[in-house]
């Protein structure tokens, strides 16, 4: 009979629609979205102070986004939070002296790694170590360097030591 | 005189009264519960109430959540942009979508469009003896009149709150977006990386289940003890709308505090 | 009175005895209904003639008493045996009940299709048969309500009839009806029943329709049955109930008023008088 196939048919075009719907939800707007599709490699950076970066978070270059945090775990010899990023295998020609800094996205947004490129000619591997790393600023320190900053210089060093570990 | 005058005896109070028909509507639920082996023998009758309840309230559905995301994008600039946060509109949006907007005002819209559609056209299948001739048929009218509505309620509920959902962030961005000039990356990585599948889109749909039992029940539960004229069916489409609203809306509470 | 016990009875109704928020509805109604016969039902209003119907077909129980219908005790049936013995009984209601989400065609299709699994092709020409019969195979594709009530009627005959029932319950078939419209639904009774064998009763109050198919007519009052025998044989009754009822006077054993407490006293007389 048409009538009850046309019924049939829009039930089933309507259940399609709403778990589209579901599906892209589910996939496009929330942290699966991160989660990218092709090969990564991985590299392990060290940190003084993650501050509130999270698993999955975004890696960018130049703010593009070429890969996720995929684990953050503390170090038990140097205390330091090791944080492997997964980078998705198309960016393969990152310098390895590059410059892992975690940043915040706006005043209230989320925290993620910010690499920026270097001048080697060595590029990143699956194993590399970042060695130039900067740790996330911390509100409270930068509240104190800004009202103790020009009056004390040891203050201000101190402050700047515990933000940064350049060099290293 | 008096005598003469007296019409019914009140048996007990309101807080009885209420209790009675809430112990009523559960053994109704159970009735329709323990139909439903004998209801998937009409799974034409389900599929075409999915249609009835579903499918025709797709309008109202995806127009509500479209504005509903776009004041709420507006709304959420302001208040941000206080903060010099409009960076996180996707996600306060996003958020909000999923948790609440999405599965509450669904569950309203969908009492007013597709309970009280219900709640009427069963009371009317009683009024017209309808409900007695399946019986008379020997066909089971809650295995095939109430548990049909009950389980696409349940069904198509959650798939609205997703449709709203999205139709809401769609608003939200046109807003946000194209109008406010919230940067289209931000807009999207700032929500990827807040919104999480379990806790926020996972749960939400939970939320909107619920609300499909709970508005689905109330509505089918009224219409089949409506009593069975013009006036009856129309009080207790009254009732649909009242109660699954302050239903819905004390379940989530309750959901928020135990689920999220 | 007492009854005289058919030779073989369809429907058997012993001491049946139902109360209805306190109020007796039967009290003790004996009664039978023979096999291949058209038996009117005929009564006051308010006697219980639809709720005796309801009881034949166990949509209620009474309180005491037994009612067989083939041999069954309708009372003690479990479920899957009522629903069994519902479908051997065609069920007109008296306002139709068509359900209106179906055309006609699936409207007396829908108990083939809900017991019965069988190729559309014969589906479809049972279908069109019983149509064809009441007179609307035409009218197939309308739904009910674009049917005037006659109409309507005959659809709901059609899917009465539509398993070939061994019993059809007629509930006050001629309400509402327009002569032509009367006598259409009086014919589908008669042929159904002479053509079928189908054993049918008929609630009704139109004695002058009634006394054209009934072959015996139970008169019902009080509870009780309290007349019964050939429309000729009721039509010349000489008890008060026959007197009344077939011969229209607005008072007697039924009366004209309500119960009611004393009148003067009601309108506020008596203080002064006594």
């Amino acid at each position: 009979m048409n009538p009850r196939r046309s019924f049939a048919a829009g039930t089933g075009l309507f259940i399609l629609l709403g778990f589209a719907a579901l599906a892209y939800l589910a996939t496009q707007t929330s942290s699966v979205a991160n989660f990218s599709s092709g090969p990564t490699y991985d590299v392990v950076a060290q940190f003084d102070n993650v501050g509130s970066l999270k698993d999955r978070a975004p890696v960018k270059v130049a703010g593009v986004r070429v890969g996720s945090v995929k684990s953050i775990q503390l170090d038990n010899q140097s205390m330091e939070a090791k944080v492997t990023l997964a980078i998705d295998t198309r960016y393969n020609d990152i310098p390895d002296d590059s410059f892992a800094k975690i940043m915040t996205s706006g005043l209230l947004g989320d925290q993620f790694v910010a690499l920026s490129p270097g001048g080697s000619p060595d590029v990143l591997k699956n194993g590399s170590r970042i060695i130039n790393t900067q740790s996330a600023m911390q509100l409270e320190d930068l509240i104190g360097k800004f009202l103790v900053g020009g009056s004390s210089p040891a203050k201000a060093s101190s402050a700047g030591a515990a933000g940064g570990k350049s060099g290293g | 005189m008096s005598a003469d005058m007296k019409t019914r005896a009140p048996r007990g109070g309101m807080l009885v009264d209420g209790l009675a028909q809430v112990g009523d509507c559960g053994l109704f639920l159970l009735n329709m519960l323990g139909a439903i082996p004998r209801s998937l023998r009409h799974l034409r009758e389900i599929s075409r109430q999915i249609w009835f309840v579903g499918a025709m309230s797709l309008v109202i559905i995806m127009i509500s959540g479209l504005f509903v995301g776009m004041v709420l994008a507006l709304q959420l600039y302001y208040t941000l942009s206080i903060f010099g946060g409009t960076a996180a509109l996707g996600t306060v949006v996003a958020l909000s979508l999923y948790r609440e907007l999405g599965p509450v005002i669904t569950a309203l819209l969908f009492a007013g469009r597709a309970g009280t559609a219900m709640t009427a056209e069963i009371g009317l299948m009683r009024a017209t003896d309808q409900l007695a001739a399946m019986e008379m048929m020997a066909v089971d009218p809650i295995a095939f009149v109430a548990t049909p509505r009950f389980l696409a309620g349940v069904i198509a509920m959650p798939l609205l709150a997703n449709v709203f959902s999205l139709l809401g962030l769609l608003g939200a961005h046109l807003v946000g977006v194209t109008w406010l000039g919230v940067d289209n990356g931000t807009f999207w990585s700032n929500m990827t990386s807040n919104v999480d599948v379990w806790k926020d889109i996972v749960n939400g749909t939970w939320k909107a289940l619920a609300f499909g039992v709970v508005v689905s029940l109330i509505a089918v539960f009224q219409g089949y003890t409506a009593p069975p004229t013009s006036e009856g069916v129309a009080y207790a489409t009254t009732r649909t709308v009242v109660f699954a609203s302050i239903v819905v809306l004390a379940l989530d509470f309750v959901m928020t505090a135990f689920l999220m | 009175m007492p009854i005289e016990a058919v030779a073989d009875a369809l429907v058997e109704v012993r001491d049946l005895t139902t109360l209805l928020s306190g109020k007796a509805v039967f009290d003790g109604l004996s009664l039978d209904i023979p096999r291949g016969k058209v038996t009117a039902v005929m009564g006051p209003s308010g006697t219980g003639k639809t709720t005796l119907l309801k009881h034949i077909t166990g949509q209620m129980r009474p309180d005491r008493g037994t009612l067989r219908v083939d041999g069954q005790n309708v009372p003690t049936l479990g479920r899957e045996a009522l629903y069994a013995l519902r479908e051997r009984i065609g069920y007109l209601f008296q306002n139709s009940a068509l359900l209106t989400d179906y055309d006609v065609f699936e409207n007396v299709a829908f108990p083939l299709r809900q017991h019965a699994r069988l190729p559309e092709v014969l589906l479809r020409n049972i279908v069109l048969t019983k149509l064809q019969a009441v007179g609307l195979r035409g009218a197939a594709r309308l739904m009910p309500s674009e049917l005037s009530g006659g109409m309507a009627r005959r659809v709901a005959l059609a899917r009465a009839i539509v398993f070939d029932p061994m019993l059809i319950l007629y509930d006050e078939p001629f309400v509402g009806l327009d002569p032509i419209a009367l006598n259409q639904v009086l014919k589908l009774i008669r042929t159904l029943n002479r053509t079928l064998g189908i054993t049918s009763i008929l609630v009704a109050h139109e004695f002058a329709a009634v006394r054209q198919v009934a072959d015996l007519v139970h008169l019902i009052a009080n509870g009780r049955c309290v007349a019964s025998g050939t429309p000729e044989q009721l039509a010349r009754g000489e008890s008060d109930w026959t007197r009344q009822f077939f011969g229209g006077e607005a008072d007697g054993p039924v009366p004209f008023q309500y119960p009611a407490g004393d009148y003067a006293t009601a309108l506020g007389f008596t203080g002064a008088a006594a």
